[in-house]
């Protein structure tokens, strides 16, 4: 429709049509996630008497959460765990995608199993997971004969935790990336092999770059989840737990701070720096994806 | 026949709004629920509900268990909202943040019609305590006490030829017993582990010190007798004979003993009909014995052991408050203590109500010595509180966590346990 013709009736009567069929899902959203991020934002200036009554303090809860060395510890723990799990849980998931994709027999059933971690419940997985990690009677360390106390040891816990991280997305990430690879035309490679190109090379010049802008959206969601990392560690590792300040993460203090300790404004605060956070990791990789992701195909 | 997809649509959602209303009583009787989070008094406390509805036979009472962690967040929730279940149990740990708040009613005059002094004259000092509030006022009526024990296996001390447990042991009994039988049999002794009402309280207390003072406005982790008993009981994991931290934090010591990989471990009455239940196969094998005390206290006979204690609230402002005033009650009466008793899950608080909780015991078949609980309560400390106690009790545990891995000195800890305790009391009472 051109710019300053009016609306017929008909028309008009469409446009309006098409904001009932989206308001449930506008108003979903304005409900259950705009309206709570700012009341979150307002909390995070405020000081939880209790009971939902609030004081405003301004800067206050930022001022005492960079005060304390737990949240820059929590802070750093959030980094460090997406720096062990992203990579190489990226890594792993496009060789895992790259085999599927190959022709072997009996895929279905590979592709199948790989994916089950995915329709696990995370708490139940993470379960299984603490007892083969048990420092006493855990398979790990009795298949091994070592005595490596993976989920007490303030150095080993959260490469623990890293490699429960990493096995329970592989499945999910691998199917993405998949479908990616399935959208590279053979064509490609039969031109490759023709010019005499080893497998390395066609990796390395057709599928890497033919790949990279799935790459890049599943590196993206990985990213997210991973600075908002939580339930797993909450259930891997309790509060006696002597390397509880060596692992908890950001969500994971947040969750102590709210629900625990009941001081909802603190949380609200570290809540507001973990999106800062992930707004600045994500601006980074948009920056950063001008140097890697081809988007001519 | 274009009418027909509307007529289907309207029967679709009359229906709909049909089974909205279906959550109000519809048998003309009054439907009260009763929140709870143990499961084992589940029956317990149905048997008391079904009690008072055959007096009552106009109110029906459903009790619902929600697991101790959610049970916390999801009151709260309900608080704010004034959606609070009609009756719900109250712990120590919270009472005061919500009886500060004007959350429950106060049931103080419950009983004024029959006897102004009732709680007084039925209920122990400590029972009365754990259901006060700040103001002295009465914000539940008091459900059971109960307090906690050293539980040893009988066939590991045997072994190691070394005599049962008495009410003569002192600490160094404890330490020279676990010592012989971790020799002789390469079992743990004494499971120590970091916490505070199972673990370093009662040690603080019998050797003199305490963990709040009397007006519960400060911390009393600078003094004299509260450092020596944090010295020896943190000290204990330093021996071969007992677990490191590491180790607690995948295996509980309950787990570890019976398990039969340790000798000893500190436990609360009302978990004892459970190991019981659960752990048929340990049936004769182990008993408990009262909480070893100090030689040389500070200041005391070296006696001690926590006795807390939960109440039957209701909210301040509940839509059903007078029926579940009526209810409460009720629970406090000799008829419903009895009841209660009688399932050997906790003993009930109203005084002469206990000995049905002990006779379950028996009842049941279980060879315990269950009566040592009793013998205790006249040594029994309130469990530790104050309204700032959710604030401080995480931060505390953590200073703790730190002396146990060796990030610092027990000292550094103490002094920074009690700055945190003081800064967060004194704000909250700044706050009132």
């Amino acid at each position: 429709m051109k710019k300053g013709m009016k609306l017929s009736v008909a028309a008009r009567r469409e446009e309006n049509w098409g904001w009932i069929m989206v308001a449930p899902t506008i108003i979903g959203l304005i409900v259950l996630n705009l309206w709570p991020f700012v009341q979150t934002l307002y909390t995070s200036f405020c000081e939880h008497l209790g009971f939902g009554h609030y004081k405003f303090i301004g800067l206050g809860n930022y001022i005492e959460i960079f005060q304390t060395p737990e949240f820059w510890k929590a802070t750093w723990n959030t980094i460090y765990f997406c720096i062990l799990t992203v990579p190489v849980g990226l890594f792993l998931a496009l060789l895992v995608a790259m085999l599927l994709n190959a022709k072997i027999k009996g895929k279905g059933i590979f592709r199948t199993i790989f994916f089950l971690p995915m329709v696990c419940a995370p708490a139940a997985v993470t379960m299984v997971w603490r007892w083969i990690f048990n420092a006493e009677y855990g398979i790990l360390n009795q298949m091994f004969g070592t005595h490596v106390n993976w989920i007490t040891d303030s150095k080993v816990v959260m490469i623990a935790c890293a490699i429960v991280a990493i096995w329970s997305n592989i499945g999910y990430d691998a199917v993405l990336l998949l479908a990616g690879l399935q959208n590279i035309s053979k064509s490609y490679y039969e031109a490759a092999n023709i010019d005499g190109a080893t497998k390395v090379t066609q990796f390395f010049q057709i599928t890497l770059p033919m790949v990279s802008p799935t790459l890049f959206v599943v590196m993206i969601m990985r990213l997210m989840s991973a600075v908002k990392v939580y339930d797993l560690i909450y259930m891997m590792v309790e509060e006696t737990n002597p390397a509880v300040t060596s692992v908890q993460s950001l969500m994971y203090l947040f969750y102590r701070e709210s629900f625990i300790a009941g001081s909802r404004g603190t949380g609200s605060a570290i809540v507001i720096w973990t999106v800062l956070l992930i707004g600045a990791i994500t601006v980074l990789q948009f920056i950063g994806q001008k140097k890697w992701v081809n988007y001519d195909v | 026949m274009k009418k027909i997809p509307r007529i289907a649509s309207l029967v679709l959602a009359i229906t709909l709004l049909l089974s909205l209303s279906g959550c109000g009583a519809t048998d003309g009787k009054t439907h009260l629920k009763f929140q709870i989070w143990d499961v084992a008094q589940r029956d317990s406390m149905q048997a008391i509900c079904d009690a008072y509805t055959a007096k009552n036979p106009d109110v029906v009472i459903e009790v619902q268990v929600t697991s101790w962690n959610e049970y916390w967040t999801k009151l709260e929730a309900a608080a704010e909202s004034n959606t609070m279940p009609d009756i719900f149990w109250m712990h120590t740990n919270q009472i005061l943040y919500y009886s500060d708040f004007g959350m429950l009613a106060d049931v103080t005059d419950l009983y004024a019609d029959e006897d102004p002094n009732y709680y007084q004259n039925h209920f122990s000092e400590i029972s009365i305590g754990n259901a006060s509030g700040s103001d002295g006022r009465m914000y539940g009526v008091p459900k059971d006490k109960d307090n906690i024990f050293l539980v040893y296996n009988k066939e590991m001390f045997d072994a190691a030829g070394v005599a049962y447990p008495d009410d003569t042991w002192t600490w160094d009994d404890l330490v020279s017993a676990s010592a012989q039988i971790y020799d002789k049999t390469g079992k743990y002794g004494y499971m120590a582990y970091n916490d505070d009402q199972m673990g370093y309280w009662s040690f603080v207390y019998q050797a003199g010190g305490c963990i709040l003072t009397e007006d519960k406005t400060r911390a009393g982790f600078d003094q004299p007798g509260t450092k020596k008993g944090m010295e020896f009981y943190v000290g204990l994991q330093q021996n071969d004979w007992c677990p490191n931290q590491a180790y607690f934090a995948e295996t509980a010591p309950g787990t570890a003993f019976f398990s039969e990989i340790g000798s000893m471990y500190i436990e609360g009455n009302w978990e004892l009909m459970n190991k019981c239940i659960n752990f048929p196969n340990m049936d004769g094998k182990w008993d408990i014995a009262p909480m070893p005390k100090c030689p040389d206290p500070v200041s005391g006979d070296g006696r001690a052991t926590i006795s807390n204690g939960l109440c039957y609230s209701t909210a301040a402002h509940g839509k059903t408050k007078e029926i579940a005033l009526d209810v409460i009650k009720f629970f406090g009466t000799e008829e419903a203590q009895l009841l209660a008793s009688s399932y050997g899950a906790a003993i009930s608080a109203y005084t002469g109500t206990e000995q049905p909780y002990f006779d379950a015991f028996d009842k049941a078949g279980y060879d315990i010595n269950v009566e040592i609980v009793m013998d205790q309560f006249e040594y029994g400390v309130q469990n530790v509180n104050n309204a700032a106690k959710p604030k401080w009790k995480s931060p505390v545990l953590d200073e703790l966590n730190k002396v146990y891995n060796g990030q610092q000195s027990l000292d550094s800890a103490l002094a920074n346990m009690q700055k945190i305790v003081d800064t967060e009391t004194a704000k909250k009472l700044a706050g009132d």
